[in-house]
């Protein structure tokens, strides 16, 4: 954790400088008080202080407290996989029949239920979310190459 | 006025809906208020905004509500608010007082709920008569003030609050400048101009970094399966007389705590609690089954999540997650909360109080006739329920600007959401900061260019110059806490 920790503080130390450095392209002060640079240099100098302490007291330290990764960890990426290749089918199969597939490959994958469950599922879903979303709110989703 | 608004039909029935759909989420460990009502909160574009925000009332505090089930029955809390109840809540379900346990915190909080309601009316426009007299540089300063507050109420790695507070207020510059419209942070991307919507932001930092975090650690507890008739759940009367001045000290606690920027539900439930251990004559009762620690805590949450509308309304300064995204929703409407809203918008403002007091009361009711449905609820495997939080947030984010861009820009605040609170960055700050970063930078350049560029401004007006004071206290608190006890801070013992 003390590693991730290092890192995670040296990813917020990286993003303060490059704050620090876009901001100082932007316009400081105007003729009509602080320009848009203004608050975002104040934002990235405050970022940058606050990691500088944090790595420092990260380095003073040798305690071990908790791990990054867990044993459900890759659970939790399994789920990652299937969200972004639902976002990336989504435009071409349209919201209902992804997010239908989505839930019960989900089901399937993850919670490990029955194929006749996660197929019912997906298909009530499917036309959930087309009624509920589609119709009813009236929400322009897009349909695919299906057309649903 | 208040009255003829909530008691319309149609509001009747979205307080009812609210109610129950916040007891539901508030039963289900892993998703919470904040979660709900940004995923709902898209979908109620077309929705009349005074019966909306009556929902999302009913929402915040049924959910309130609701997680006492599970504290008591199952020795999880469904949210961080009921936290304090597990301890003495459980206690008293494995010794065959669940009941009495259930209805302790039932009228509990709608006593203190109620209470805080007819308060929150004398109080909430007497603080917006006040807040009429801020400018540009008392609204900087309590804007200031709310993000210093964070840090005390915070968490036990202060620079992280920091941290995180920065990062929202960084999210929320970015896109055209409003002053000068010049793009900030853009990088030539056209969808970036506009800044990020704060429904994407939520949806992805509440919703999906949600799931993640309960996939990876799941809350799991056993179910006592002991059946509970009607006469459990009165109270005898040695528990009545134990818990009835428990519940005015938690409600007046919860109040308080409510109305301070980034007071919120869970440090008031906390504070009760301990407050009540302290004056207790026999404190070694406590975390082995005493009612007054299961009354105390659930009367303050519940005053709080009422008081807690008192910033919002008056002031503009939501003081809590779910407020925050409430504001995000008043922003949505078109309705800028603040010292105005009274004079405004008088229908929503009384409508929306009033309406408090018939959730209470449909709380109230709901919670003696429905616990062994909520209690059934709590079989829904977490794989259906997380399906349908990926698929809310989803089309939630897509609904804003009918994109997808928003959609994977949902997704990757999911992930920063996620891997923020694997490191220990609170995401409470982040959200503050984002829904009141502009307010606080408009404040602050207006204030310079008001003064010609001296920062003096914010000390030489009285107002300002306390929220300043009160700000520097704050930040400065984990130092003042090293300095006086050491750089250790002792822990609660709870368990």
């Amino acid at each position: 954790m003390r590693l991730a920790d290092l890192i995670g503080g040296a990813i917020v130390l990286v993003l303060g400088l490059a704050v620090i450095f876009f901001s100082s392209q932007m316009q400081y002060y105007s003729e009509f008080g602080p320009g848009p640079g203004f608050l975002p240099l104040w934002i990235g100098i405050g970022i940058t202080g606050c990691a500088v302490v944090l790595i420092l007291n990260l380095l003073r330290k040798h305690e071990k407290v908790g791990a990054f990764l867990k044993t459900r960890t890759r659970e939790g990426f399994k789920l990652l996989i299937i969200v972004i290749a639902t976002f990336f089918l989504l435009p071409f199969v349209g919201f209902s029949i992804g997010f239908g597939l989505f839930a019960g490959i989900t089901m399937r994958i993850m919670g490990r239920h029955g194929w006749v469950v996660c197929g019912l599922t997906a298909v009530g879903i499917a036309i959930g979310i087309r009624y509920v979303f589609g119709h009813w709110l009236s929400i322009p989703l897009p349909a695919g190459v299906v057309g649903w | 006025m208040g009255f003829s608004i909530s008691l319309t039909p149609v509001n009747i029935l979205y307080c009812l809906a609210g109610c129950f759909f916040g007891q539901i989420v508030g039963v289900l460990p892993g998703i919470g208020a904040p979660t709900a009502i940004a995923l709902l909160l898209p979908l109620t574009f077309s929705v009349n905004p005074t019966s909306a925000i009556i929902m999302f009332a009913g929402i915040y505090y049924g959910v309130a509500y609701g997680g006492t089930i599970t504290s008591v029955l199952i020795n999880v809390p469904g949210e961080s608010s009921t936290v304090m109840t597990c301890v003495d809540g459980y206690q008293m379900a494995l010794k065959g007082r669940a009941g009495a346990a259930l209805s302790v915190s039932v009228i509990g909080s709608w006593i203190a709920g109620t209470i805080s309601v007819a308060i929150l009316m004398c109080f909430a426009p007497a603080l917006a008569k006040f807040a009429l007299r801020f400018g540009p540089a008392e609204f900087f300063g309590l804007a200031f003030m709310s993000f210093g507050l964070l840090t005390v109420f915070g968490a036990d790695e202060p620079m992280k609050t920091i941290i995180s507070t920065l990062i929202g207020l960084l999210i929320a510059t970015i896109g055209l400048d409003v002053v000068s419209g010049m793009p900030r942070f853009a990088f030539g991307v056209p969808q970036l101009l506009g800044g990020f919507d704060f429904i994407v932001v939520i949806c992805g930092i509440f919703g999906l970094a949600e799931v993640f975090n309960s996939i990876e650690e799941p809350e799991e507890g056993h179910l006592l399966k002991k059946k509970m008739s009607l006469r459990d759940l009165f109270l005898t009367k040695a528990e009545w007389i134990a818990s009835r001045w428990a519940i005015l000290r938690g409600g007046i606690i919860g109040f308080l705590i409510g109305i301070i920027p980034a007071g919120g539900i869970t440090t008031a439930s906390f504070l009760a609690y301990l407050a009540e251990k302290r004056i207790s004559k026999h404190p070694e009762r406590f975390g082995t089954g005493a009612i007054e620690g299961v009354a105390s805590p659930e009367a303050a949450n519940n005053a709080a999540s009422i008081s807690g509308f008192a910033p919002l309304l008056a002031l503009g300064i939501p003081g809590s997650p779910t407020t925050a995204v409430m504001l995000a929703g008043f922003m949505m409407w078109g309705i800028r909360p603040g010292p105005l809203l009274f004079q405004t918008k008088p229908d929503l403002v009384w409508g929306l109080i009033s309406s408090k007091f018939i959730g209470n009361f449909i709380l109230l009711l709901m919670n003696i006739f429905l616990i062994p449905l909520f209690v059934m609820i709590l079989r829904v495997p977490y794989t259906i329920l997380m399906c349908f939080i990926v698929i809310f947030a989803a089309v939630g984010a897509f609904a804003v600007n009918n994109n997808m861009f928003d959609v994977w820009m949902m997704l990757g605040f999911g992930v920063l959401g996620y891997i923020m609170k694997k490191l220990n960055y609170p995401i409470v700050p982040l959200v503050l900061a984002l829904v009141l970063g502009n307010l606080a930078e408009n404040s602050l350049r207006q204030a310079l260019t008001i003064s010609g560029g001296s920062f003096s401004i914010f000390v030489t007006r009285p107002i300002s110059a306390l929220f300043i004071l009160a700000a520097i206290l704050a930040y400065l608190s984990p130092l003042i806490r090293w300095v006086l006890k050491g750089p250790r801070r002792p822990k609660v013992d709870v368990s």
